[in-house]
């Protein structure tokens, strides 16, 4: 039996080798296939990942706000954020809101880290640049119109206050500090000069603060306290999200975390349109890529319908034809397999760097399943004209054109 | 002569010509599939990114920061309005179409069971019809498709166009929890010029400060306000183009581009133009365009559409190979039929004209089937993603036409270098 | 003694007959030429002789057994055993080389062994073009591969379909020559040919037309 086995091997390898312009045919259809499957298979699995990335452009997706009555403390907001596995977190910044007034009139000064503002809010349009430190400040658009002031310009808001006996006054200027002569109480003007390097348009309510650093805000308002809002940025799933979420809500005592609804249902939305839309484009190119190679494979068999017939006459079974021929197929579909998945994952990593600016996740597990599927494809391809070309009667074939 | 010899080689080798339409066929309709969707799918996108809301607000143009910082102190009201009125040029500008949805709002403060309420009036449903220079206006629109990300949690959305009469409102879940409100419930509001009982017809859940608000029609707004006929601020959502050089220029002043670029400008649905062009027909208003929806909206398009033509590319080079690849092997097949022409003297250049003359026909063929297959693809993809139809663009028909002949001639260059090799003795005592 | 023997052989296809109640019958190492003009229904005997077509009418008689009424993949066996065959067109596989040409007929009947097959190629003159491709070879030299592929598995009857239609005047004494051989070691030979020079060589003279054995003779001017 060896002997027939080695023949049988010879044969294969044969006909692979020396009908190489045929082959090369047949085996750049499966490549094709194959490449396609790989390809599209790989950037259908990493578009929910990458795409969720650019939907950070939104900004915060989830907020720490207090817990009724609570101040967040620092450890638990640090707590919370390492719950986000950093590959997934894009920044997250910390704001505290205050009332101050500005020329006399009220204005809400916004103390912030301006080192992750953009990350979470890559929305803003500055005109001007973000103030360098402590000392600078941006001015929000509308304010800025109202008050006719310019990037350059120098504001001092002033934080006004009643000096009540908890109040520790020893670090306030002796000329900040001046007595309601009919009523005997103390009152406090305590402000800060800061330079505008800015001036910030979002079309949103940003647009009626002033932001500051925390340490200014702190100067100013002479007493440092707990964030209003911590904003973080995730690129996550929806259900990733919640997990997160119910996780840092299990432990926190002094904060909660919650979702942006906002942004988070709208891009579930969108997201599962863009998801399914690359699904039916890649269940609709594959179909058609697939018959396209069943077809060549078909011309290429159809081709040997007389060699098949000289087999038979040969004295050849047809089960031993069918099993030659269908080797040869499931040898090119595996070559075919292999070639076109690695190049799919090339192109994949191309469209990936040409649209996201990252690499694709690398999908082990669709290496196998191109493979067997071209196989599975180029065999179904191979045995249909077979099959029709062994029922032919031999001397038919034989005899005539 | 000529002709007859390609009817014949139809006649006798349909199967092999139909192997080839149909493979010139498929790769006809992946291409026209595919460069119709990646041509269609910025529109669709847009469509479905107004899923996060208005992208543009009027406001206006003098209305004063102060004004509502005012409030924060002492809730004194100077408040700035637009009129009912100007709402209706929302529908008469260039870009009126791009308008997806917009509803005006007016909020004010009223108390509920002496509890301090913020109530926000605004459009549910609600029908705009009027004439203007002989033309019928109509759009129906509202908050709803403002708000997609609201869960109405318990009863449904108020809609003007159900529901008749000024007495329904909506409120926040958190509102609800706290006053225990219930859907069906009567609530008396009272507000600064009046009082009025509403039902209450739904609760939401928006995961945002406006949980804590009321939600009513403009009209109920505007009787406890005080301020008849008037509105605050208006959200609107358009479908836009993603900014680029020109649009950038233009946003920092309109009035330093020039004609042609003005032009080009104003004609492009960037979401500056159509806020110049609501701020043209409303004098007293100022537009603005909200960074955080505009700009993301731009990103995403263009991601998407990047991503769309690079996998259109990688189908339209698969499509190619497949094409040229069976050109290429139908005619070596036909290696001893040429090879036995050859020696009866055909010239090369005969030859290759009649092969070419069949393959070139074929693929017509083949294409103009392929068209139809792959607007029928295109309409399987629009109907399932967006449920809306995908539009075929001229273009298309054209270049899946040059495509296809394209490819058919590339592929048939090994085909016929082949026939130039040819040496008729060998083929024929081939074996084969 | 009897090899083959022919009842009343019929071939209809629709309404024509390609063969008509022919009777034949052909000893052991005999060689027989079959003759006539295109159309007298050379090709449907041979076929039906060759085990790879059934008589619509009729009984055909090999080795003393009937084989009208076997299945199709017993007459496969039946004919892969008994008959080596020898085309017009020599019908090598182009992919495989002289040597392996003739491995596939051993493959197919019983097992490939290198050895046997370079001797027969060495028989028919072959041995140094074994590990020719069959578009290297001459027309001569491919039809002497396919007469080494039909002979490699002891046959006791070789068909000949035109073995030497596409072949020059040289090449066609070499395979007569081929032929004589075989003949002179009592393997029985039917040659098929419109060629007189062929026919003349045979040992018997079978004269067909019109479907109809028009005359049968033993050919006088046969040399052993």
């Amino acid at each position: 039996m060896n002997k027939k086995r080695r023949m049988f091997v010879r044969m294969v390898l044969a006909s692979l080798l020396r009908r190489r312009s045929r082959m090369i045919i047949a085996l750049l259809a499966i490549v094709v296939g194959a490449t396609i499957l790989s390809g599209l298979g790989m950037i259908y699995y990493d578009v929910p990942r990458q795409m969720s990335a650019q939907f950070r452009s939104y900004g915060a997706n989830i907020i720490f706000v207090p817990r009724e009555g609570a101040e967040m403390s620092i450890e638990e907001i640090n707590k919370g954020i390492g719950v986000f596995p950093s590959d997934k977190l894009e920044g997250y910044t910390p704001y505290r809101y205050e009332n101050t007034k500005l020329n006399n009139l009220p204005v809400t000064l916004a103390g912030t880290e301006f080192s992750s503002v953009l990350r979470t809010s890559p929305y803003w349009h500055i005109s001007g640049e973000l103030p360098a430190g402590n000392g600078g400040c941006l001015v929000g658009k509308k304010l800025a119109e109202k008050f006719g002031l310019s990037a350059g310009d120098t504001i001092s808001p002033l934080n006004s206050f009643e000096i009540t006996d908890d109040i520790d006054i020893s670090s306030i200027p002796e000329s900040e500090i001046y007595e309601d002569p009919q009523t005997g109480e103390k009152f406090c003007d305590h402000s800060l000069d800061l330079k505008i390097s800015g001036i910030l348009e979002t079309g949103g309510s940003e647009e009626d603060y002033i932001y500051v650093t925390l340490e200014d805000i702190t100067d100013l308002m002479l007493n440092e306290r707990g964030f209003d809002i911590v904003e973080v940025s995730v690129a996550a799933s929806a259900k990733e999200l919640k997990d997160y979420l119910d996780e840092i809500n299990k432990n926190a005592v002094s904060l909660t975390a919650k979702p942006v609804k906002r942004v988070t249902a709208s891009e579930s939305t969108v997201l599962s349109k863009l998801e399914s839309l690359v699904l039916i484009v890649t269940l609709v190119v594959l179909a058609l890529t697939m018959i396209c190679v069943a077809t060549t494979m078909t011309a290429v068999i159809t081709e040997r319908r007389r060699e098949i017939g000289l087999r038979k006459a040969l004295g050849a079974l047809d089960s031993s034809i069918v099993l030659e021929f269908l080797s040869e197929g499931l040898v090119l579909g595996a070559a075919g397999g292999i070639v076109g998945s690695i190049l799919g994952y090339l192109f994949a990593d191309i469209v990936s760097m040409n649209v996201f600016s990252s690499a694709i996740t690398f999908r082990p597990l669709l290496l196998p399943v191109t493979i067997i599927a071209s196989v599975i494809v180029t065999g179904l391809a191979c045995l249909i004209p077979i099959r029709s070309a062994v029922d032919v009667d031999p001397a038919l074939v034989l005899k005539g054109e | 002569m000529f002709f007859r010899m390609i009817a014949g080689a139809f006649r006798r080798q349909w199967k092999k010509m139909l192997m080839i339409a149909l493979t010139v066929a498929l790769g006809a309709s992946i291409a026209t599939a595919m460069l119709n969707v990646m041509l269609g799918v910025g529109d669709k996108i847009n469509e479905e990114l107004k899923a996060y809301g208005s992208n543009i607000t009027v406001v206006p143009s003098s209305e004063a920061v102060l004004s509502e910082l005012y409030e924060v102190e002492d809730g004194e009201n100077k408040e700035e309005y637009l009129s009912e009125e100007t709402l209706n040029e929302f529908l008469t500008i260039f870009w009126a179409n791009n308008i997806a949805d917009f509803a005006p709002v007016l909020d004010t403060s009223v108390t509920v069971d002496d509890t301090e309420v913020r109530l926000v009036g605004t459009w549910f449903g609600h029908h705009l019809e009027f004439v203007k220079k002989g033309t019928t206006y109509q759009r129906d629109t509202g908050i709803v498709n403002l708000r997609s990300w609201w869960d109405v949690t318990d009863g449904v959305w108020l809609d003007e166009a159900r529901l008749d009469g000024d007495r329904y409102a909506m409120a926040g879940r958190q509102l609800a929890e706290e006053l225990d409100l219930k859907v069906g419930d009567k609530l008396i509001v009272k507000g600064e010029k009046g009082s009025e009982e509403l039902e209450l017809v739904g609760i939401f859940e928006s995961g945002d400060e406006e949980e804590n608000c009321i939600f009513t029609t403009l009209s109920v707004a505007q009787r406890l306000s005080g301020a008849q006929g008037k509105y605050k601020k208006a959200e609107v959502s358009a479908i836009t183009s993603p900014d680029d050089e020109l649009a950038e220029k233009a946003a920092k002043n309109p009035e330093l581009l020039s004609g042609d670029e003005y032009d080009l400008w104003y004609c492009t649905a960037y979401v500056s133009s159509i806020c110049f062009q609501l701020q043209e027909a409303i004098p007293e208003a100022s537009a603005r365009a909200v960074r955080q929806i505009a700009d993301s909206e731009g990103k995403i398009l263009e991601k998407t559409e990047l991503l769309m033509a690079l996998i259109t590319v990688m189908s339209l080079i698969g499509a190619t190979l497949g094409i040229s690849n069976l050109v290429t092997s139908s005619v070596m097949e036909r290696a001893a039929e040429l090879a036995l022409m050859k020696a009866v003297g055909a010239k090369n250049g005969q030859i290759t004209r009649l092969v070419m003359a069949e393959i070139i026909l074929t693929s017509i063929a083949g294409a103009a089937a392929g068209y139809f297959m792959g607007y029928a693809f295109a309409q399987v993809i629009g109907q399932t993603v967006f449920s809306s139809a995908i539009e075929m663009s001229g273009m298309v028909a054209f270049l899946v036409t040059v495509l296809v002949i394209a490819v058919t001639l590339v592929g048939s260059i090994p085909a016929i270098r082949m026939i130039l090799r040819l040496r008729p003795s060998e083929v024929l005592h081939g074996g084969h | 003694m009897k090899l083959l023997e022919l009842k009343n052989v019929t071939k209809r296809y629709g309404s024509l007959h390609a063969l008509d109640s022919v009777s034949l019958s052909i000893d052991k190492g005999e060689w027989i030429a079959i003759m006539g003009p295109s159309g007298s229904g050379k090709s449907t005997m041979m076929n039906i002789i060759s085990c790879m077509d059934k008589p619509t009418e009729g009984q055909v008689i090999f080795d003393g057994r009937d084989i009208t009424k076997d299945s199709r993949k017993k007459l496969t066996e039946f004919h892969r055993d008994k008959i080596g065959l020898v085309f017009q067109q020599f019908h090598l596989i182009n992919y495989l080389n002289a040597v392996e040409n003739v491995m596939v007929a051993q493959y197919y009947h019983s097992m490939p062994d290198e050895k046997e097959a370079l001797e027969a190629l060495e028989r028919v003159g072959l041995k140094d073009r074994a590990r020719h491709l069959p578009s290297q070879l001459s027309g001569g030299e491919q039809q002497r591969v396919c007469i080494a592929r039909a002979l490699i598995n002891s046959p006791e009857l070789i068909l000949a379909d035109e073995p030497t239609g596409n072949l020059d005047e040289a090449n066609e004494n070499i395979v007569l020559d081929l032929f004589r051989q075989l003949h002179k070691e009592g393997t029985s030979l039917i040659v098929v040919t419109h060629d007189p020079e062929v026919g003349e060589v045979a040992q018997r003279i079978v004269r067909l037309e019109h479907g109809r054995i028009v005359s049968d003779k033993r050919n006088d001017s046969f040399s052993e």
